[in-house]
């Protein structure tokens, strides 16, 4: 049994199947890249493992526990321990940085003064301390990144999803952001499931990457 | 062990109640007292009702009336709403905004300064106000922002880069044809369903102007008679009426409800040497419908002596009036948000059926409902008191701040929610740490819309207010026949006033395009 078990998981919205009979077994600690074309079910993948959507068919689990079964989410969002960046960041424009990151961890009901350490922590290892009483919209694209991934991990999950937070930054960013997410990785020791459509991308982040052509794996390599 | 329920289902299933029992329950009673004599059941007022020899002819006119309103309202309202929307119109803010007053202000408003005109010219035209004429032109100034302002809303929405395709191939007017109309026409059908339908329910306008309506035939059954089984009887056409119309337009929009990646931007006509003649032509229109009839209500108004007496006759009323809508406009927008964050996460069709269902059916049947359940010994603290009137407003209004809430809420992307979600907060946090700081101003716009809703209200305040506590608008119309012109000229600023306050709010937050 691997840490992450999705077991012939279908998803359709419409007409329109997304996943098709999708397996994929994922180890703790792997970073994974998903990689294919748009449309191939990539993002779907993701917001199945965060139990954003419900699969229709098949099984995820997590760490040994169900948390989905055909048509049923066991486990709700909240309780499966991972953290997401989605592709527009989804930064909440009307809070700080420092509110931003402090969100869940109040919501997890973290001591004050342990949150607000874990959030000074958090903003050093990504280069932003300086920042934590700016607003979205203040903060440069790369900022913002850097922002969303922290939010992300501040509450220090066991996975990260990420759906090609990249995607709109010019070369040298992206190679200065995904160094520090493999700094980050190897420090926090969170499973890492990254989705992109960018081939340079996957090669600078994964130790596996797999191929996803309508809602199917077509190829994995390391 | 059963699975814990949520918060969030909790509270939509208490907004749905709150629902029913406003609006469902007296509709239901309705229908229940419309089949029962002498406590069995019968169809005895449905025999009398069909029988009588002024049902048909009154149904005819309410449905002859209902489509003449809908067809000036569509016939000027759409191309008007594109132009404000699409065109560089120069005013074309000023002139939509002018437009919309007449539906802010109880709908006699219009008819009263129309008979102040004709009072002055003589018995001819006199003739012409009182009748079908006068009612039409009196509802099409009143229900015509509802077609300029929805179809204004739809075709601005459509994305630009649709119409910039349809531009590389053809002139303005055929992509006007083949492309914006077609995309907008969910709204502007919409329009025109709710512009018909609120004409079928008009009570006030056509017993002003004399025109025998079925709203009328149960009104006076209800209040004259005191007679609920046939009241009942003939509210239940209108009511199926409603239902039936609501039905058909839900229908038609099932797989039309497009929605559009905005670019933020409008693609604009040029109107080029166009331009005076088409803001002159609304300028006419404006005079016609607004200016002309308003000014001629409010001349006698500013009178130091009819001020006086206006507010030592209904002062407390104006009170009233401000107090009862802030009351339920405050509920309309918790209400309306709540359900609109439901509708967002899926419930959308059934609870939009139900809500626009209660805002069709006049407020005479769904006042005769409210009486008719509530009017009992056990519920009279309900039934004596103002609640009965927030109820029935609640029922009515709801369907706006549900959809004013809907469309604020479609503007913030959903992740916002979802990132909140998988950071751990639970349904309630989420609710007051992100999504309600984040729609302030489409609460505030929905509180402004049901505030001028409620205000401008009229049969509601008129069968459901306890004796002694009503509202300004009912009470105008109480004191119209045998109180002084100028001390209705009085009210009638001062309601306008209360009114016009809310729109020139409302005018400033939502911006007028884009």
């Amino acid at each position: 049994m691997s840490y992450i078990d999705i077991d012939r998981v279908s998803k359709s919205f419409g007409e329109r199947a997304a996943i098709n009979q999708l397996s994929l077994h994922i180890e703790r600690s792997e970073r994974l890249v998903l990689f294919g074309p748009s449309g191939c079910g990539k993002t779907t993948v993701l917001r199945l493992l965060a139990g954003l959507e419900v699969p229709e068919q098949g099984s995820i689990r997590i760490d040994g526990r169900i948390v989905a079964n055909a048509g049923k989410n066991l486990v709700p969002p909240e309780k499966r321990d991972l953290g997401m960046v989605f592709q527009d960041l989804a930064l909440w424009p009307h809070m700080t940085v420092q509110q931003n990151l402090m969100f869940g961890l109040n919501a997890r009901r973290v001591q004050k003064r342990e949150a607000e350490t874990r959030v000074r922590e958090m903003l050093r290892c990504v280069g932003l301390e300086h920042r934590i009483d700016a607003k979205p919209h203040q903060l440069s694209g790369g900022e913002q990144q850097r922002v969303a991934l922290a939010r992300a991990l501040v509450s220090r999950p066991s996975i990260l999803l990420m759906d090609e937070p990249l995607s709109s930054l010019d070369d040298e960013r992206k190679r200065a952001i995904a160094s520090d997410l493999l700094g980050l990785q190897s420090q926090f020791g969170f499973t890492l499931i990254y989705v992109t459509h960018d081939r340079s991308e996957a090669e600078m982040l994964a130790s596996r990457v797999c191929q996803l052509r309508d809602g199917r794996v077509t190829n994995a390599s390391k | 062990m059963g699975r814990p329920v949520k918060a969030e289902t909790v509270v939509l299933w208490l907004c749905v109640a709150l629902v029913a029992i406003a609006g469902l329950a007296p509709v239901a009673a309705i229908a229940v007292e419309s089949f029962r004599h002498n406590g069995h059941f019968s169809l005895n007022y449905y025999r009398e009702l069909i029988s009588a020899a002024r049902f048909w002819p009154l149904l005819g006119n309410s449905i002859r009336l209902a489509l003449a309103t809908t067809a000036v309202c569509g016939l000027i309202g759409v191309p008007a709403g594109i132009l404000f929307a699409k065109s560089d119109l120069p005013l074309r803010s000023e002139f939509m905004w002018l437009l919309t007053v007449p539906f802010v202000l109880p709908s006699y408003f219009v008819a009263l300064g129309w008979a102040r005109v004709v009072a002055r010219i003589g018995q001819s035209a006199s003739d012409w106000l009182f009748g079908f004429g006068g009612c039409v032109l009196v509802l099409s100034s009143v229900f015509l922002p509802i077609i300029v302002l929805l179809t204004f809303a739809s075709s601005s929405n459509v994305d630009r880069r649709l119409e910039e395709a349809a531009r590389l191939v053809s002139g303005w007017p055929g992509v006007l044809r083949r492309v914006t109309l077609p995309l907008s026409a969910p709204g502007i059908v919409f329009s025109l369903v709710l512009v018909f339908l609120l004409t079928m329910g008009e009570l006030s306008v056509p017993s002003f102007l004399r025109y025998p309506v079925l709203p009328v035939l149960s009104f006076t059954q209800f209040t004259a008679s005191y007679n609920f089984g046939a009241a009942t009887a003939a509210a239940v056409p209108l009511a199926v009426i409603a239902f039936v119309g609501v039905l058909v337009e839900s229908v038609f929009l099932r797989d039309r409800d497009y929605r559009f990646q905005s670019t933020g931007q409008i693609l604009f006509i040029s109107l080029s040497r166009k331009r005076s003649g088409l803001a002159a032509l609304m300028a006419a229109l404006c005079f016609a419908f607004v200016i002309f009839p308003l000014s001629a209500l409010f001349a006698d108004a500013f009178s130091p002596a009819a001020m006086h007496q206006a507010m030592q006759r209904a002062g407390a009323s104006v009170v009233r009036s401000v107090m009862y809508s802030a009351v339920a406009a405050t509920i309309l927008m918790a209400l309306g948000f709540l359900l609109g964050h439901a509708m967002r996460g899926g419930q959308q069709r059934i609870l939009n059926f139900l809500t626009l269902a209660l805002f069709a059916i006049p407020g005479t049947v769904l006042s005769i409902g409210l009486v008719r359940l509530w009017n009992t010994p056990s519920t009279w603290f309900i039934y004596a008191t103002p609640a009965l009137l927030i109820l029935g407003y609640t029922a009515q209004y709801c369907a706006v701040t549900t959809r004013l809430s809907l469309a604020g809420l479609m503007l913030i992307p959903i992740s916002l929610d979802e990132a909140g979600r998988l950071s751990g907060a639970l349904w309630v946090r989420r609710l007051f740490r992100i999504s309600i700081p984040l729609s302030a101003r489409t609460l505030a716009c929905a509180w402004l819309a049901a505030y001028i809703l409620c205000l401008r209200d009229v049969p509601i305040a008129l069968m459901t207010a306890p004796p002694g506590a009503d509202p300004l608008s009912a009470r105008i119309l109480t004191l119209m026949a045998n109180g002084a012109p100028p001390m209705i000229a009085s009210l009638c600023l001062i309601m306008a006033i209360a009114s016009l306050i809310p729109l020139a709010i409302l005018a400033r937050i939502i911006p007028f395009r884009g």
